[in-house]
């Protein structure tokens, strides 16, 4: 039984890193309805900021530099690059993003060079025991801080004339700009947010049990993309549910993989989130919780 | 959602364009013939009266280019010391370097536009670009080097492995374990292995070993993006394993080694070539690595006395003295090392050609590199390793790039394990 909690708990504390990330995914294409390829880079870019400054000024500050910096570098993507395409399109935009994800990634992997660069965090390589049950800190800390920061979200989204903006502008651009909501302003919030979401879960996704900064994890935070897909392309308590479903699933069958590999094979932990995914949309083509397409006849 | 549909199918299209890329069709013995013969000595693509050019198809802006500049760095200044000792065949070596970025399709073209200018390939660096340029290569007849050490690549002729393959190493991974590190008969060995060429390879070995031994294998199957193994190390430590075999990357043996140690699980990890990297030692597992980890490579680690290992190791330091040290730094000079030999063989049967490379090559039954590699390498039984024997090493964080040589070490399941067999 400890084992099958060891598992679940494990699933739990990584699909909140995951939600983080897919929220991201959400809220860039509920405010600016742009595929946000770049994402993963932004996640990165995040993380590095924290490894490269933190011996000088500290974990903390850093971890503040780098919010701001991962959002500023959204925000800047949105206002120099996707606001002036020439045909401003969704795929236009997905092209684009593609783009810079891979100007992005080419430099910070020049930068972080052949090195895993750790990120300083304070609580290191500790553990909470909970019974017979060891979870590492920075997961119980990044589970908090996922808390908090989709409270925060629900209080802007709902609570908030901002917030009520961003829905208004995502539900019906031109019509929420008649009413007098400027459309720059809640894309730039959007991007904004996501960057510092992005660096969040890159802080939690690089500390232990990983043991740094390295390119790949550019390529880790596509693995909240089936996340994002699952819960619904627009919806923000579709990422975390997304992100928990996908984090529980493959723990548990990586962690049963011995009583699973007669008849699914091995290495079916990979695969098993790209399967739920699929599986729900089958069940439910927007998503778990995402918008329905209107279609008028 | 509204536009959703029409994003899929452009974003899909736009991937689909992404990942075409042109293919030239140019035959590479169709032109660039040398400056014809000189004496005795024949000369082909490649060769002029002064120059030999070998190419090296890299990745300078792909995922391994920080280690990939290493090795261009150190390949160039191993040419240059050639040249000034008077280089190969009365000529100069020029190395003509080529960026593919980890890009099979751009690694097929930019082989078909360097071929008819080079006399061989001393790397084809990466698995999936090098599995797409080699049968081209064995077709035109084309040395090969340094592409890995996976047994896919076993099969092309051309193809010079430096070193004993993953499967040889994984196989003596586990003959380590049960012989040194006190795995018992019938006990259980983990194998946490990347999906592909790599980790393929490595588990067959494992297999083997295991079947010889009398223990059991308990795989796990990951990817390069799986960078938390929580869910890997409780399944490794449920099912009770007394050692770990990993065929991963850096990342991977540090999620690994901190989260066993945090379940309290005190087992010798060894891991394959590339899972080692100095920089793990500022993580904060470096405890736990420095406790159990064990790296067991092709290649003698930077921190070996052998004589070949110290000359790469100056050679580095003289042109890059700031430069990142690593197994990469032995592993370039002993490339262009094999090259330089087969190019000498080819040079002495008087038939300086991509087609008398290969032929020196596939000759050499006793290849000795001054303690870089295994000694008596042997390149002359097609589909089969060239060696044995591996090198185990100790992450320490004393030894130079942070692996303590501990031995040179062929055990019985490596001895007995065949391509095929």
């Amino acid at each position: 039984m400890s084992y099958f909690l060891t598992q679940v708990l494990n699933g739990l504390s990584y699909g909140l890193v995951l939600s983080l990330i897919a929220a991201g995914f959400a809220i860039v294409f509920t405010s600016t309805g742009v595929l946000n390829f770049a994402h993963g880079s932004i996640v990165l870019l995040g993380a590095y900021l924290v490894a490269v400054l933190h011996p000088t000024i500290g974990f903390w500050p850093a971890m503040l530099v780098a919010l701001f910096g991962a959002a500023l570098v959204g925000v800047l993507i949105n206002a120099l690059l996707v606001r002036n395409l020439a045909d401003p399109t969704p795929g236009a935009a997905a092209i684009l993003m593609l783009g810079v994800d891979i100007v992005l990634l080419t430099e910070l992997t020049r930068r972080i060079g052949n090195q895993v660069l750790p990120v300083g965090a304070p609580w290191g390589a500790s553990v909470v025991r909970f019974g017979e049950i060891a979870l590492p800190t920075g997961r119980v800390v990044a589970a908090g801080v996922t808390v908090v920061a989709f409270a925060a979200l629900w209080y802007l989204f709902s609570r908030t004339d901002l917030g009520v903006g961003m829905r208004a502008a995502a539900a019906d651009g031109p019509t929420a700009s008649l009413m007098g909501i400027r459309l720059s302003r809640t894309a730039a919030t959007g991007w904004a947010l996501a960057g510092v979401l992005a660096a969040v879960a890159g802080v939690f996704l690089t500390s232990f049990p990983s043991p740094g900064v390295a390119p790949t994890v550019a390529l880790s935070a596509f693995a909240a993309i089936p996340a994002w897909v699952l819960g619904g392309f627009d919806s923000v308590p579709g990422a975390v549910v997304g992100g928990l479903l996908i984090g529980l699933t493959s723990a548990l069958v990586t962690g049963y993989e011995g009583d699973l590999e007669h008849f699914l094979g091995t290495g079916f932990g990979e695969v098993a989130p790209y399967v739920v995914m699929i599986v729900v949309l089958l069940v439910r083509p927007s998503g778990l919780l995402g918008s329905k397409e209107a279609v008028r006849v | 959602m509204k536009h959703l549909p029409r994003t899929c199918a452009l974003t899909a299209a736009a991937v689909t364009m992404l990942s075409l890329a042109a293919c030239s069709t140019t035959d590479p013995n169709a032109s660039g013939e040398g400056g014809g013969g000189e004496g005795d000595v024949t000369t082909g693509s490649g060769v002029t009266d002064s120059e030999i050019t070998v190419g090296m198809l890299t990745d300078l802006s792909g995922p391994f280019a920080a280690g990939a500049a290493v090795q261009v760095t150190q390949t160039n200044a191993y040419w240059d010391q050639v040249n000034a000792d008077g280089g190969v065949c009365d000529r100069d070596v020029v190395v003509d370097v080529q960026d593919h970025g980890y890009d099979p399709q751009r690694a097929v073209t930019l082989y078909r536009s360097m071929a008819p200018d080079v006399i061989a390939l001393q790397q084809v660096l990466g698995g999936p670009t090098s599995a797409a340029v080699l049968p081209l290569a064995e077709q035109d007849d084309v040395y090969v080097g340094g592409v890995g050490w996976t047994g896919s690549a076993l099969q092309y002729e051309n193809n010079q492995l430096p070193g004993a393959s993953y499967a040889v190493e994984a196989a003596n991974a586990v003959d380590y374990l049960v012989d040194e590190l006190g795995v018992p008969e019938g006990g259980r060995i983990g194998v946490v292995y990347f999906a592909g060429d790599y980790g393929g390879d490595a588990l067959a070995g494992a297999e083997h070993a295991a079947e010889e031994r009398g223990v059991e294998i308990v795989a796990q199957e990951i990817t390069s993006q799986t960078t938390d193994l929580s869910a890997q190390a409780s399944a490794l430590v449920q099912a009770d394993v007394a050692g770990v075999v990993l065929a991963a990357a850096p990342t991977q043996l540090a999620s690994l080694a901190g989260v066993l140690a945090t379940q309290g699980a005190d087992i010798p990890i060894v891991g394959m070539n590339p899972t080692f990297n100095p920089s793990l030692l500022g993580s904060p597992v470096a405890d736990a690595l420095l406790a159990n980890a064990y790296s067991i490579t092709s290649v003698a680690p930077y921190a070996s006395d052998a004589p070949g290992v110290q000359a790469a190791n100056e050679l580095y330091a003289s042109v890059a003295p700031d430069g990142d040290v690593g197994w990469e730094v032995p592993l370039a000079y002993v490339q262009g090392e094999l090259l330089r030999q087969a190019l000498e063989g080819a040079c002495e049967s008087g038939e300086l050609t991509p087609e008398g490379v290969v032929a020196a090559l596939q000759e050499s039954s006793s290849v000795d590199t001054d303690g870089l590699l295994p000694d008596g390498l042997d390149y002359s039984q097609p589909g089969q390793s060239p060696t044995t024997t591996v090198y185990v090493s100790k992450v320490d964080a004393d030894a130079e790039a942070g692996l303590a040589l501990l031995e040179e070490f062929s055990g019985p399941s490596a001895e007995s394990f065949s391509y095929g067999g």
